[in-house]
This record gives structure tokens, sequence and C-alpha cells, in this order.
């Protein structure tokens, strides 16, 4: 039955963390995966990716979170990594406005290169990290002002250090991307293999 | 002579200071004698003769600066000038054998490379003959002209001897010769790998069924020529197929030798090398020391800077106090100008301001783990902050890069001083700087380079990591960027890069290091059919779980290996910085070479190009 394939299909979705060094995307990645923190984890050279199982509605996940370098000189390595990405999450860190500024430019190169088809359509969701920290630099405000501007992304108020959100942060991307595939799945209800998003595998994601 | 014997024999190869140690071949000798005599392999009534005879009035090693006298040391073995060399002497031990009558030779390593010969007819034994004074590796060269020389299935070290008949193993080597061996590897590279891959397959298979130095055991005459009417044809036909070739040459390098390591230079060793006012004497010699064991940690803080250039080797104690103080004052002077930049500056500099912002987040996650940098407010942390901040006003073009507080980290742990860690680290920078500009061109010429070393290293493996949308190595670029400082534990870190910094066995040794830790990790890659993800997965899991003297004997097992390749390609001789050989007649700048020097230029597929600013 319909039912049964829909449960039954591990899907696997390319997520990748994008944000400006030191905002806490390797940190974000970790708390999820491994529930761990580590206030003094090296900052992350080159690209690293880790893989996690979730269900969310039903629907058996793996997520596959891509990690990069965030400083600005590292764009050509981390770049070719962003093809094949499901959803994007743009980080930034509540006690650093300059993180919070560069938002629109990791978007910006984040759709170009990725080569997103329908960007208003592409699902982005946004992150503002370090809410345990208390000097804080990005209101609550102005971070939602930014997300509801520049295209109804949902936001979260994540800090890696006390799981604040960060596990909720990772579901609604699950749900944004499956609702993507939902919507497409409409336009062609006769061809039941769209119903679902095939397991792929874990090479074509680079070609 | 050898003039006396022109007319009959050719002298294939010719090598003085081979010695024989008769006591362990015969009892009642004196233990330590050493008998020096020269090795010649001659061409003689279309047979192959291996001769050694004891060359009267030898100077013995005695008085030689060799590194084998280093050797001498630590391996306790003594060489003592032999006086009387009469011609009773010379006949008594001098021998020869044709290679038809050879069953094997076994290549040994005891800090120096010595053979041992079996000849077919066991009845025979002859002593080993011991290389203190190199040439082992090119004596086996000019043997492989001749005869077949594969690894033993049970002992690697044992090449098994077998010489096909002389008109068939001619035909070998006109087919192995640069320009005819072209057409053989003329392949079609891109886009569908799956073709080079299995082309890759027979030329493998030709090249170990003529040559027999891989895992396969040596086919007969008959069946190789069945082969090679078999291939080549349809070689012919895939050369004119279609256009984008490429010439991918699948060279036999022959057995990776052996090599062996010694325990680091002690401080007394150390001490050793200075003269009374403090010059450094014999560096060469000192730095294959360093290069072969490695430096004591109590030697470090004052060795790592003659490595890094900060000391010149050849300074005296007082000129390098009147050194350390002019770069002290130099240091300061920079130290001084960003530290006295008010805030309303830097909010106007926001260069600066991102340096200071992303160095600061760096440090803070920096070897935090270490002794040196734990805890909050350890001192070491400052002043890894302060020197990082002081080098963007030394390079403010370059000013900071994430990797950068990586490389000034084990620097600093040594120097326990922030101008002279500033100062080597400056130095060390000047070796990394072009991984860190803007185009990051130095990272792009590796990566490049890489790949080159490793499709001569292993073409099916190469085949496969391009097959797999790998052929860039993006897997390698933290190796790269900081020099394996994420890979091995800190302590290791520090003896990889003494290591490295004697730039010994060869330039670019860091890329043998990276080709040692793929070839351990080869098999299970190929094996387990990673894809593109598992490949990257895999490598960044490797991080502490490598072992560093066992990279470093295989890394410079790997550089002799290719050392002894006489068809080396241009590209791969000038990574290395092997300099041509002016008895091979083969011009290494013909055009053929030439062609194949820009085609290590075109693998990968260009992710790595210059990608547009779009973040400011």
């Amino acid at each position: 039955s319909l039912l049964n394939v829909m449960t039954s299909k591990t899907s696997l979705l390319k997520v990748i963390l994008l944000g400006d060094g030191g905002v806490g995307k390797s940190s974000i990645m970790n708390r999820y995966v491994t529930n761990k923190f580590d206030a003094h984890l090296f900052h992350t050279i080159g690209v690293e990716f880790l893989n996690k199982d979730l269900e969310v509605d039903g629907h058996q996940v793996t997520l596959q979170i891509w990690d990069t370098a965030g400083q600005e000189r590292f764009r050509s390595l981390r770049t070719p990594f962003y093809r094949g990405s499901d959803c994007c999450l743009l980080t930034f860190s509540v006690d650093d406005n300059q993180s919070f500024l560069n938002l629109g430019n990791w978007k910006k190169e984040f759709i170009y290169y990725a080569d997103v088809k329908e960007p208003e359509k592409f699902p982005f969701v946004v992150l503002g990290n370090k809410v345990d920290v208390t000097e804080r630099q990005v209101s609550t405000e102005e971070a939602q002002q930014w997300c509801q501007e520049n295209g109804d992304y949902p936001y979260y108020e994540t800090s890696a250090k006390d799981a604040t959100n960060v596990a909720v942060a990772f579901e609604e991307a699950v749900r944004r991307v499956l609702a993507m595939d939902e919507r497409t799945d409409h336009l062609i209800p006769t061809d039941t293999v769209k119903l679902h998003r095939k397991p792929r595998s874990a090479a074509t994601c680079c070609s | 002579i050898v003039s006396s014997y022109s007319f009959v024999f050719q002298v294939i190869f010719e090598h003085e200071g081979v010695f024989i140690h008769p006591s362990s071949d015969d009892d009642g000798i004196d233990p330590d004698l050493l008998i020096s005599g020269s090795l010649r392999l001659v061409d003689k009534d279309s047979s192959s003769v291996v001769e050694w005879a004891h060359s009267p009035g030898e100077r013995v090693l005695e008085t030689q600066h060799s590194y084998e006298t280093e050797w001498d040391m630590i391996n306790a073995v003594s060489f003592r000038k032999r006086p009387c060399s009469n011609g009773h002497e010379r006949s008594r031990w001098a021998f020869s054998f044709s290679l038809r009558e050879l069953r094997s030779v076994t290549v040994k390593q005891e800090g120096w490379s010595f053979l041992i010969f079996k000849l077919k007819d066991s009845s025979s034994c002859l002593p080993a003959l011991h290389f203190h004074q190199g040439g082992s590796t090119e004596f086996l060269d000019a043997v492989r002209r001749y005869a077949l020389l594969s690894e033993s299935v049970d002992d690697a070290s044992c090449l098994v001897v077998s010489t096909p008949n002389r008109a068939l193993s001619q035909s070998f080597e006109n087919l192995l010769d640069d320009n005819n061996y072209s057409l053989v590897n003329k392949l079609k590279k891109d886009p569908y790998v799956t073709t080079l891959g299995g082309f890759s397959k027979v030329t493998n298979y030709l090249f170990d069924a003529l040559r027999g130095t891989e895992e396969h055991t040596q086919r007969p005459p008959e069946e190789m020529a069945d082969l090679l009417g078999e291939v080549i044809p349809g070689l012919d036909i895939n050369q004119q197929e279609e256009p984008g070739f490429e010439v991918i040459t699948r060279i036999d390098l022959g057995p990776r030798p052996a090599v062996s390591r010694r325990e680091p230079v002690s401080v007394e060793e150390w001490t050793k090398h200075q003269d009374p006012e403090g010059r450094v004497q014999r560096v060469p010699q000192l730095k294959e020391a360093i290069f072969k064991g490695g430096l004591c940690h109590a030697v470090r803080k004052e060795a790592w800077k003659f490595l890094l250039g900060y000391f010149p080797w050849n300074s005296t104690v007082e000129e390098r106090k009147a050194l350390q103080r002019s770069k002290t004052d130099e240091y300061f002077r920079m130290k001084l100008q960003w530290k006295s930049v008010s805030e309303e500056q830097e909010r106007r500099n926001s260069r600066l301001r991102d340096y200071r912002s992303l160095i600061e987040k760096d440090v803070n996650r920096t070897d935090r783990t270490n002794r040196f940098y734990e805890g909050i407010d350890n001192p070491g942390l400052v002043l890894l902050n302060d020197i990082l901040m002081t080098y963007c006003m030394y390079d403010f073009d370059l000013g900071y890069v994430q990797g950068m507080s990586d490389l000034l980290s084990p620097i600093l742990y040594v120097m326990e001083n922030e101008v002279d860690a500033f100062w080597c680290f400056a130095f060390y920078m000047d070796q990394m700087h072009q991984n860190f500009e803007e185009q990051m061109q130095g990272m792009k010429t590796q990566l490049v380079q890489l790949g080159s070393l490793l499709r001569l290293l292993d073409l099916a493996f190469w085949n496969y990591l391009e097959s797999q949308d790998s052929g860039f190595l993006y897997f390698c670029f933290r190796w790269l960027l900081i020099r394996f400082k994420r890979e091995l534990s800190f302590q290791d870190v520090l003896r990889l890069w003494e290591v490295m910094w004697t730039e010994l066995p060869c330039e670019n040794f860091h890329l043998l290091v990276c080709c040692a830790i793929l070839d351990s990790e080869k098999q299970k890659i190929m094996e387990e059919n990673y894809g593109f993800n598992e490949i990257l997965k895999h490598i960044n899991e490797l991080s502490m779980k490598l072992d560093i003297e066992e990279i470093l004997h295989k890394a410079e097992g790997i550089c002799l290996q290719i050392k002894s390749c006489k068809d080396l390609p241009r590209s791969v001789s000038s990574i290395l910085g092997f300099t041509s050989d002016p008895r091979d007649p083969r011009d290494p700048r013909d055009p053929h070479r030439a062609s194949q020097r820009a085609d290590t230029c075109s693998n990968g597929h260009g992710h790595l190009t210059e990608a547009p600013a779009l973040v400011s």
C-alpha cells in the first residue's frame, strides 16, 4: 500500500550549514548528531559531514549534514559541495552583528553555486546561535524581520551549548524539504514513483 | 682493467666501494675485516655477468664523510683499513656469475643496503655484497635491464630472477621504450572514466606480465608474446578513435626499498656538531640524522630556529645574540602598531577588525586540550593571539587566514618565547604562504602535483579516484593546508615537521607523505567501493589514528622507489626536484615528455577554479 511505501523507504536529505567563521556551525552539527558540546572544538578546516537518522511525520530520513569552513578565503573549496543540497541552514551568532549582516551574502553564494533552479522556493532555515550568551548584538525582532523580508524563512534561536532548539531546527528543515516534494508530487499525481524521494546514492551529490 | 677488456666486455654498470664481510661467511677470519671492491655488470658474449673483485689500495670509509660514517657510530660497526692487498688476496675473494645462473637476490638494510645472491646451483655460496657507499638501487636497475626481478610471494625483500631469452626481452624493451610505449598509453580520458578504468586494467595486466614486478607471478615467455599480439592492435585503433586523448604513462617503478630510521638526535649529538664559536658543522650529515630520526625534545628549541631559517647555520653564538636583539626590536615595533590602534581607528578599519575577531575566535579553539593552551586565561592563549595579530602587521595583505593558528601553536609550544616563536612562524609561513593566499594557488598546485604522483604510483587507484569524482583530491585539503597538523597527535606533528624541514630526501616530501598514507588506505577504499562522500569521510576520520614512524618509513621508501626509476616523467622529477640523469640518452627535454608535463595539469575537474566573490 501507499502508506507502506512511505514508511519503509528512507530518504537521504543533504543539509548544509553556512555562516561566518565562529558562529558555531560545527557545534550545532555535533550537538545534533552526537548530543555533545565542546567549547574548544577545533575550527573546521576543509569540509566535513555527519549522518543522522530521524523520523519526521512518519517519514524515515537520513540527514547528511555538511559543515564547512566559514572564512571567506575558503570559498573555492566549499562551494563545490553546495550542489545537491536539499536545504540550507543559514547560521549567524546573536552576539556577532557582522555575522548577521553577512546572511544575505551567504544566501547569494549558496544560490549561485548550488545552482538552485527556483531560488524563491528553496527551503532555507535561519539559525541565530549562541542565545546562551548574555551580550547580544542582534535582537530577535531584527532577525525575524530579516527572515520575513527575505523569503519568509523559519527562524530559530539556538544554543549548541545548552541544546536549545537544535533538534527542532533540523526537524523543521526536514519538514520544509518534504513539503517541497509533496508540492511537486501534486503536480504529477499519476506518477507514483515521484510520490516519494527516492533513496539516493551518496555519491551523486557532488558530481 | 676496464679498457683491456673493452673489446669483449661491455660494462653496463660499475660501482666502487662495494664491500664483502668475509667473517660472516668464513670462520677463523678477523670479524672486523671488511674488504672493499668494485662491482660490475658486464655484457659478454650475449650473456650478462656480475663480477666483484677486490680493489687494491682502496681507501676505506674512515676518512670519508658520507652519512654512512654517521651510521657507523650508531650501528657500532667499525670500518678498518686493510693495508695489504696482494694478488693472492684479490683472487681469493673475487667472484663472478652469469645472471642466468642466478636464482634470487635478497635486499637487506642495516643502515646501508646489502644484497645476498642465491644461485640456481645451490652448492655454491656467494658472499653478501655490502653497499657502504650506495649504489645498490642502481645496480638492481642495471640488472633489471637483463632479467626480470619479481618480489617473492613470501618475502618481499627477496627478488626472484628470471631471464627471458634475449630476443624476446629486446622486443619488450622496444615496446616499453618511451616513444613506442606512448602508443600503448594513449587513452581517452574524459569524461567517462569507465572506459579509462577498464582500459587501465589492460595496461596494468600488460605491464605486470612484462615486468613481473607486482604481486603476479612471472608468465612464461610464450604467453607474453601471445599477450602482446592480442593487445597491441586494439590499442592502435583506440589511439585514433577520438580527440581528447591523454597520455597516461604506466611506469614500472620496481620494488619499494625498505628503509631504516634511527633514534632522535640527542643533545650530545647536536652539541658535537657545533664548533667553539657555535657554528654548526657538517650540516648535511646533521640534517640527514634529523631526517632519519627527528630531534629529542630538548634540542628542538634551538634546532628549529636553524631548520626554519631564523638562525643561519654558519652563524656564531655572538652573531645569533645580535640577531635576536634586532629581531626583538623589530617584533615589538610591529606589535605596538596594532596595540596602539584606538577603537575609533578600528571602527574604520574593517580588515583589521575582521582579522582581530577571527583570531580571537580561533585562538580559543586551537589545541585547547594541550596543557600549554588549556584552561581559561592560559597565558599561552594570549601569546598565540598576540603573535597572530603581529603577523597581520608583518604581512597585512595576507592577514589572518584560518589554519595559521594551527601552524603557530606547535612552534610557540616548542619556543616558549614570543619573539622567537614569531620569527620561526614567519619563516614557516614563507614556505606555506601560497596555501593561504586569496586564490589558494599553493593548494591548487599541490593537489595537481599530488595527482601526478598518485597516478605514477598506482594508476589503478588513481583511476578509481577519478571514477568517483575524487580526482581533485579534496579529501587531502586539510592535510596539505596545515601539513597534517590535525591528522597526528601533537608530539607526532613536532616529529613530522622537523623531518620535513630538513628538505630531505627530495623536494615536496610532504606530498610523498600523502602518498604513503593513501597507500595504506587505497585497498580499503577500493574494496569497499567507497564513493565521493565515503572517501572524504574515511580520510577525515583517519585523524589521530595514524602512526608517524610507519608513514615516514613508507614515504621515504616511495621516494627511493621513484628516484630509482629511469623513465620518470619529467613532471614527476620536477615535482620532487630530481635532476635529470646525464647518462640517460633519452633527453628528458624532448617534446614528447614536455607534453606529458602539460597533461599533468589537466587532471581534476576544475572545481577549484576562481569563484567570484559573492561574500564581501
